[in-house]
């Protein structure tokens, strides 16, 4: 059963589109994420979901009914707001029991939910305060509470973990997850961070200026970017793009080459993951650059090596600790079925070895 | 590391030359009191002396056939306790004050809630609605005195034309209409200082406060009630002890429009105080009413200041 669907759905204020054909079907159950950079229309598009803003155009249907003209009070959503939103002269508990008492709940049955979902969120202590009396992580842990009290058919999130601290932002991140599957409702997550995106969605929603570039696991993102923006947008580090051509059956470079006897004559530009890379010649392709830094986590080494055909410094993940001096000269090898190669508009052309290796 | 810890004994500590004596903050308060000396020498000469004065004279009986004024202790005050037409005064400005506080903030309320929402043509009706403000008292006053003339005015002839009424109504010479006519016209002055006050509460209402509501399930009934209100409840304690201390003191459009009357229908205790003062030159008595109403006007006033200083920190 398909749970929400969204066709054809365009948003603009005036003459600004913000939003252009949109289409989008997320299943019942499902952790969607919507990721991409600031500005490019998450928050617009969870509004129009939840019935706050108007939609210009298109359809949006749950569980086959058009609800465009639905008013928000009246479409069973619940929403995460990216500033909390607490109401500030109720407590915790009314805050939490707020749209239950709106829908004229029996007293008694207000309280059992908001103790259950209090005690989901290791909040009951904190029932009785008022959100001024909170820190940020708890406030956090409120706002998610006056959702699930609720139990809604669908749950937004609009980047909720933003306004924490790191440390605090990775154990949100794992309770999300378990949220997940303690609920078992459709939720739809917005974030600007490709990590939250990677670790939590079974779906991704990959955006950009108003339209969806990818949508596709997050496996899938990472090993078969449509495009160059999904590719540089997913991963992290990012990938590495350099300048590319295809002549004789081999890819070249202004500082190396690629054996790959199956590439397309459209080609312009590879793109090669920081993992994918390794210090020497012995792979299929082969570049020489000249490290500029070094960063040193520990666990791995990230080289940054200039190399002729990017404007950026190529990021290479060496694993575990390495010294090399600044300044040296050194090749970068790799496998062609790690390569993914873009035409001039950006578009990821298919890669034969690629295939082979994933059948 | 060793190096590290061995310099604070190379070198012995000093106490830097711009350290101030008595911490960061000295002199920051003698130099707030020297801000206020301006302010405060003017208050001593304009309210502190009169109300002294008018103080001293509270005890003292002094008439216009009385060459000096006469001690007479605390007879004033009892007299104003006895006196029925004084403590009939004291009952007008209560309905006066009860009144106009009461419609000035809920229609004040009411426009702001209305002009908060953005519509065509909003600015201009912001603008046109603190008319009133900018208007003086008297020609208010004017204004209102020909809307309610018993014979040319607006409310007359259109009550006329709607056929409501047969004849033309002298509304100011019965004891109501002229009651509500000099509310009405106090009201219409205080309003849009009051939806000014609203406007300004509902614009740090916190947007995404109202649509998490909505998506609760507020419609706007409960928005208002259980958001809007809520938020603005300071605004409003502030805006009703403003609003008495106001009306307490008001006197030039209740003078140019009834001047107290029909008999003392309108007499509040400011027009009283006047009579008593320039009508009737019984200054002893004028000065004791003076100081039995600002009496009832220094708590609302000490709690509307005490609002404001919680509010500054
Ligand atoms: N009320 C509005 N009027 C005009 N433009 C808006 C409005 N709301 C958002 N926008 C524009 O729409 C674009 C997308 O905004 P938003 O959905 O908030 O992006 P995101 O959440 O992805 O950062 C932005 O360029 C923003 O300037
Ligand atoms: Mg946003």
């Amino acid at each position: 059963m398909a749970d929400l669907k969204i066709e054809g759905l365009n948003k603009r204020y005036g003459s600004v589109s913000v939003l252009r054909d949109i289409d989008l079907t997320i299943e019942h159950g499902e952790f969607v994420v919507f990721v991409g950079p600031s500005g490019c229309g998450k928050s617009t598009l969870l509004r129009m979901i939840c019935g706050l803003d108007d939609v210009t155009s298109g359809q949006l249907m749950l569980a086959n009914e058009v609800i465009n003209d639905v008013p928000s009070s009246k479409r069973g959503i619940a929403m995460v707001f990216q500033s909390y939103a607490l109401y500030p002269h109720m407590s915790v508990a009314d805050n939490m029991g707020y749209a239950l008492k709106l829908a004229k709940t029996p007293k008694d049955e207000i309280e059992s939910r908001v103790r259950n979902a209090a005690e989901i969120l290791q909040i009951v202590p904190l029932l009785e305060r008022k959100p001024r009396q909170l820190s940020g992580g708890q406030r956090q842990r409120v706002a998610i509470g006056r959702a699930i009290v609720r139990e809604p058919d669908v749950f937004l999130f609009d980047e909720p973990l933003s306004n924490l601290d790191a440390a605090l932002r990775v154990d949100m991140r794992m309770e999300f997850a378990r949220l997940k599957d303690r609920l078992g409702t459709t939720m739809i997550y917005v974030t600007h961070d490709q990590v939250e995106a990677m670790t939590l969605a079974d779906k991704i929603v990959v955006m950009h200026d108003g339209r969806i570039e990818q949508v596709g696991s997050p496996i899938s993102l990472y090993n078969n970017p449509v495009n160059r923006f999904v590719a540089g947008f997913i991963g992290s580090p990012k990938m590495n793009f350099l300048a590319a051509r295809f002549t004789d059956g081999a890819v070249a470079f202004q500082s190396g080459h690629l054996h790959m006897p199956h590439a397309s004559a459209r080609l312009t530009e590879i793109g090669i993951r920081p993992e994918h890379l390794r210090v020497g010649d012995d792979g299929e392709g082969v570049v020489q650059g000249r490290l500029v830094a070094t960063e040193h986590l520990g666990s791995d080494t990230f080289a940054m090596v200039e190399v002729a055909d990017s404007e950026r410094p190529v990021m290479v993940r060496i694993p575990g600790e390495r010294r090399i001096p600044h300044g040296s000269s050194l090749s970068l090898t790799f496998d062609a079925a790690n390569v993914h190669m873009f035409d001039a508009e950006g578009t990821a052309l298919p890669n034969e070895t690629r295939r082979a290796d994933a059948a | 590391m060793s190096d590290l810890s061995a310099s604070p004994t190379a070198a012995p500590r000093r106490i830097s030359p711009h350290a101030k004596r008595g911490g960061v903050k000295a002199g920051e308060n003698r130099f707030g009191i020297l801000l206020l000396i301006p302010a405060l020498t003017a208050f001593g000469l304009v309210v502190l002396f009169p109300f002294l004065e008018a103080l001293r004279l509270s005890f003292y009986e002094f008439t216009i056939q009385m060459m000096s004024p006469e001690f007479v202790g605390l007879d004033n005050f009892r007299r104003i306790l006895t006196d029925p037409t004084i403590i009939g005064s004291f009952v007008t400005t209560l309905i006066f004050v009860s009144l106009t506080t009461f419609f000035s903030i809920t229609i004040g309320l009411g426009w702001a809630l209305i002009l908060n929402h953005p519509f065509r043509g909003q600015a201009m009706l912001r603008g046109l609605s603190l008319l009133p403000w900018v208007m003086p008292a008297v020609v208010a006053a004017f204004l209102w005195g020909w809307i309610f003339n018993s014979r040319y005015g607006l409310l007359n002839s259109l009550a006329l034309d709607f056929g409501l009424i047969e004849y033309p109504v002298a509304y100011l010479s019965t004891n109501a209409g002229a009651m509500a006519a000099v509310v009405i016209t106090k009201t219409w002055l205080s309003v849009p200082l009051f939806m000014a006050f609203f406007i300004a509460g509902l614009q740090n209402l916190d947007r995404e406060q109202i649509e998490a509501a909505r998506v609760d399930g507020a419609g706007n009934f409960h928005v208002l009630k259980d958001h809007v209100l809520p938020h603005l409840r300071p605004v409003m304690m502030v805006t009703v002890v403003l609003g008495i201390v106001g009306n307490l003191q008001h006197f030039d459009t209740i003078w140019a429009l009834t001047g107290g009357g029909p008999v003392r229908a309108t007499t509040v205790l400011s027009i009283e105080v006047y009579r008593r003062a320039f009508e009737q030159w019984d200054i002893g008595m004028a000065a004791t009413v003076g100081v039995v109403w600002v009496a009832t006007i220094l708590p609302p006033a000490y709690f509307y200041l005490r609002q404001l200083m919680m509010r500054a920190e």
